[in-house]
């Protein structure tokens, strides 16, 4: 009888080396299912759009050229307005500083009203004609960009992607703290050199900063023409803003 | 998910929690496939000695077999039961030439060397079971002892910085909720087993006392004669 309790008592070792094994085997696939599944904060990228500049789709596309900015002017100037649109500031009397007739003066507001509503829907028809012909265009980009012109566009591409990867790494522990970076870019889209032409003197808010830049390094594409870039940003607890 | 396995940064009390769950989880775990094996087995071999038992006619016959159930703990049962009653035969043929009956007797001993096994057996059966309890009602607790310690670590950490972002704050409570997580996934299936295995238990001490009772039976009406 001992003998047999012996014999079913050694199984132990047995399945204790086995639970062991399971463990460590559920703890290999949670790291491999780790390394097959990245964080999802570098894959997920918010993309901001602004509706009433259209966006760059590709920052190599580049500035659009003076003229092309006076259409964008054009079609914003012609486009209606959201919000509550003030009527036309009714012409007062020619002269005589006669009192008009009530039912004169009926009518006239009848006829402006009218000559109102006309014009706000040609206004809006325009408006919706220069949206179609921009997106019916093929071409990326603002209107009439080459894509030969590198700057501002790409600054605020830059600042876009620097302000998103902020927004994920920022801490501080002074009151308000704010640096001023200047980077450095070259073609290929890598950032050669960050100097800190003013220092926060908050060791976090800094480190957060150097994290969002390079959390941001690897969204970012090559400057246009793949020039080498130079931009100032400045950092604060709000946000990033060009400089 | 990020650096969900990573464990840089863990204080050192929050770690010993983590090693100590770890602990309760493998042991706990090799306890669970230990006694689904043996119990399994002790179910198959005993239906497949009960057949045996009622096929087969002679005691010794049976005894001489029994080895191939080693397992079942009716076997165990017969062994002790039929070891203590050829005693008695043996004694009972001494005090025949001395002219002294104790049938009754008898009877007795062998019901209490079956009690006797039966007891073993269930302890035998029941053996480390109690560590799957301890697991399963502990467990949550020590997770949850190394989640308080670890909030209370980054509160700290906030007063000494100042800031109270969410980027402060966040990864020392993820941090702090990884143990209680830890202690649940060592506790539940430690709960779970150790109920099923409870069921499993009361099911063969039934089958235990039904034997004794049928031994008991074979022995009173073919052997003693009564």
């Amino acid at each position: 009888m001992h003998a047999l309790h012996r014999r079913s008592d050694t199984w132990l070792g047995v399945t204790l080396l086995l639970s062991a094994t399971v463990h460590v085997a559920a703890f290999v696939c949670m790291l491999w299912l780790q390394q097959l599944n990245p964080a999802l904060d570098q894959l997920q990228t918010t993309y901001y759009v602004d509706v009433v500049n259209l966006p760059v789709v590709a920052p190599q596309a580049g500035n659009p050229l003076p003229e092309a900015n006076a259409t964008v002017e054009e079609a914003v100037a012609t486009a209606p307005q959201a919000g509550p649109q003030k009527p036309p500031a009714t012409p007062l009397p020619a002269s005589g500083g006669g009192k008009v007739p009530p039912s004169e003066d009926h009518g006239f507001q009848e006829r402006m009203a009218k000559l109102t509503a006309k014009a706000a829907e040609q206004r809006q028809a325009a408006a919706l004609e220069s949206l179609r012909a921009k997106i019916s265009g093929g071409k990326t980009g603002m209107p009439g960009a080459t894509g030969s012109q590198s700057g501002s566009d790409y600054t605020a591409y830059l600042h876009s992607r620097l302000k998103d990867a902020f927004r994920e790494t920022i801490s501080y522990q002074s009151a308000a703290p704010f640096a001023v970076v200047r980077l450095t870019i070259d073609g290929d889209g890598r950032i050669l050199l960050t100097r800190f032409e003013r220092s926060s003197g908050d060791k976090l808010f800094e480190s957060a900063v150097q994290r969002a830049i390079t959390l941001a390094e690897q969204r970012i594409v090559p400057p246009p023409g793949r020039t080498t870039y130079e931009g100032t940003f400045v950092f604060k607890p709000q946000g990033v803003t060009q400089q | 998910m990020t650096d969900m396995l990573s464990l840089a940064g863990t204080g050192p009390v929050v770690l010993a929690v983590f090693v100590i769950l770890i602990f309760f989880s493998v042991v706990s775990w090799a306890i669970i496939f230990f006694k689904l094996f043996q119990i399994h087995k002790a179910n198959s071999e005993s239906v497949r000695f009960m057949d045996f038992f009622w096929k087969t006619k002679r005691f010794d016959t049976i005894a001489a077999q029994a080895d191939r159930f080693a397992s079942s703990p009716l076997v165990m049962l017969f062994n002790e039961g039929y070891s203590e009653l050829k005693q008695v035969m043996d004694g009972d043929a001494k005090q025949e030439q001395a002219g002294v009956s104790t049938d009754l007797g008898d009877i007795e001993n062998v019901s209490r060397a079956l009690r006797r096994a039966t007891n073993q057996e269930i302890n035998r059966l029941e053996k480390y079971t109690t560590f799957l309890a301890t697991t399963g009602s502990a467990s949550p607790f020590i997770g949850l002892f190394g989640t308080v310690w670890g909030i209370m670590v980054a509160f700290e950490g906030i007063g000494r910085t100042g800031s109270a972002s969410l980027a402060v704050v966040a990864p020392g409570i993820s941090e702090a909720l990884r143990a209680t997580a830890i202690g649940l996934i060592a506790a539940i299936p430690a709960v779970m087993a150790y109920n099923h295995f409870q069921h499993k238990i009361r099911v063969l001490v039934k089958e235990m006392d039904s034997f004794s009772t049928e031994f008991l039976n074979i022995v009173q009406r073919n052997i003693t004669g009564k």
